[in-house]
């Protein structure tokens, strides 16, 4: 019995730093841009096929990890011009419409071309196993790329001078200008990160689970649960409550239907957001 | 001339902001702007540095026309500005906040030389002791000089300044105003907003004076003190303020 715990708690930290991943996106895009993204799961779906197809191709989908950061980027950054730069200083309102809207619009597309038909990325990398334990190792690499994404965010955000302007434009947009900081191109680039990271973690996740088009928005909903408890706007905040909600949902499935578990991530919403409504990490708000 | 404003007009609505506005700056010269609540000050600076695009009327600086370029753009061509309300980066240490000025300023430096600029700066508006502290720690009259500190950090020809002295007390005030001072014999051109009067009037070499948004008045401190229609601004009827200093 003791096995099947530290086996779920195991499994839930790897699935938890994926997890972790997308919601570290959206926690950069609210953070800097001061925009709820309701697209983020279409991204992370996006991301799946994207890995789908690369891999159906004879790509390796982890090989395929900077390929697929790079076009989340530049779709990102495409998206930003289009649908949110008109309107980033009006009402969170219109920008939360306006990223349901691109949601609509690319689940709408996937839904025509590919169907709602269940997709599988059918890759074996063989499993670890110690003792009675036995961890994919699908998980384990997922949990791998997922921490090294985040290092490297980390070290951008506080390392490199446009990091810097970001941190800076999060803090206070004119003063930002104001001082030199091209701050439309820093929304931009931080939309794409934002949109990369989601779909990374996206196509991580499709290398261990089945997925239709429509699987992003069990991923966005757990991205805003994490986002909420490790505190909105905060990257490792969200990567430990990434790894709390993994945990959480890998050990509470040993005991109750797993169609219980979004009933209970939405508890453990309500009750931070009553209880410590910065998140658990989080500061002042 | 380093700054040449030409007939400068804002409109929001209805509300004419700034009214047909035209004043130059000499180089390395404090030019001081005063006037009632709501005469069109902070608006004015607000153009100048790009934050509203102006109805009617061009912006010149060093030979350039800079009317309506973005923000970002005329903080790197050396207008830096402090605010009113001051708008720290709560979240970053007092030095990361002046790095951000001197990384994105006229001279665009890289993180390590900015470290040094950011330094000098602290030590010369002496905040240097709190370097590391984050900035929405520090007090108002602190939070003044990190903001001057940004500004200067960005390596400016000009400096906008808006209301640095308010808030402060009077000790604090005579340190800022030999800060400014200094800034000047650096080499740095100051147009200034303030309402403290006695401080601008000892400070500036020259004096424009703004109410409903028209330029009323401009000179020399102590003609402009002087002025009828100054007066008229400030304190309503003018024959009545004369009787009032002749008894």
């Amino acid at each position: 019995m003791l096995d099947v715990w530290i086996d779920s708690i195991i499994s839930g930290i790897l699935l938890g730093l994926v997890y972790g991943l997308a919601a570290i996106g959206l926690s950069l895009i609210w953070g800097v841009m001061k925009v709820i993204n309701l697209s983020h799961g279409a991204f992370i779906a996006l991301g799946m096929f994207t890995a789908y197809f690369l891999f159906a191709f004879g790509l390796n989908p982890y090989l395929g990890v900077p390929i697929i950061f790079a076009l989340g980027i530049i779709l990102g950054i495409a998206v930003y011009f289009v649908a949110l730069h008109r309107i980033i200083d009006a009402p969170e309102l219109s920008t939360l419409l306006s990223t349901f809207s691109i949601s609509l619009f690319i689940i709408g597309l996937g839904t025509f071309v590919w169907t709602t038909i269940p997709y599988a990325i059918d890759i074996h990398v063989g499993s670890i196993s110690i003792g009675n334990i036995t961890i994919l190792g699908t998980k384990v690499i997922a949990g791998i790329v997922s921490i090294i994404l985040t290092i490297l965010l980390y070290i951008f955000l506080y390392r490199t001078k446009t990091g810097k302007a970001v941190r800076a434009v999060s803090m206070n947009r004119v003063a930002a200008e104001l001082m030199g900081i091209n701050t439309t191109r820093i929304l931009a680039l931080s939309f794409g990160i934002g949109i990369a990271l989601a779909m990374t973690a996206g196509a991580l996740i499709a290398t261990i689970f089945p997925f239709t088009i429509l699987s992003g928005g069990v991923y966005e909903l757990k991205s805003f649960v994490i986002c909420v408890l490790g505190g909105l706007g905060s990257p490792i905040g969200a990567l430990v409550g990434g790894l709390i909600l993994g945990i959480i949902e890998n050990v509470i499935t040993l005991q109750i239907p797993t169609g219980l578990v979004p009933f209970i991530e939405f508890t453990i919403l309500v009750a931070v957001l009553l209880i410590k409504p910065s998140g658990l990490l989080g500061g002042e708000v | 001339m380093i700054l040449k404003v030409e007939n400068i007009t804002k409109r929001f609505g209805g509300l004419v902001a700034v009214n047909n506005v035209s004043f130059e700056v000499n180089e390395k010269e404090i030019l001081g702007i005063i006037g009632p609540n709501g005469a069109g000050k902070t608006t004015l600076f607000n153009v100048i540095s790009g934050i509203y695009k102006p109805e009617k009327g061009k912006v010149i600086f060093d030979g350039k026309d800079i009317t309506g370029l973005p923000p970002f753009k005329i903080a790197r061509l050396g207008i830096a500005r402090t605010h009113q309300i001051v708008k720290p980066l709560n979240e970053l240490t007092v030095k990361e906040n002046v790095m951000v000025g001197a990384c994105f300023g006229r001279e665009y430096l890289d993180l390590d030389s900015a470290e040094k600029v950011a330094e000098d700066v602290l030590k010369f508006v002496g905040l240097y002791e709190k370097a590391d502290l984050l900035a929405g720690k520090l007090n108002v009259p602190e939070k003044k000089r990190l903001e001057l500190a940004r500004a200067l950090a960005s390596k400016p020809k000009l400096i906008l300044l808006d209301e640095v002295l308010a808030g402060l007390n009077p000790v604090e005030v005579m340190e800022m105003v030999e800060v400014i001072k200094k800034i000047r014999e650096s080499g740095v051109t100051i147009l200034m907003i303030e309402h403290l009067m006695h401080a601008i009037m000892q400070i500036s070499d020259r004096i424009i004076v703004l109410d409903y948004g028209q330029k009323i008045a401009e000179g020399k401190p102590e003609d402009v003190a002087n002025d009828p229609k100054v007066i008229e601004a400030y304190l309503g009827d003018p024959e009545l303020v004369l009787k009032l200093t002749k008894r």
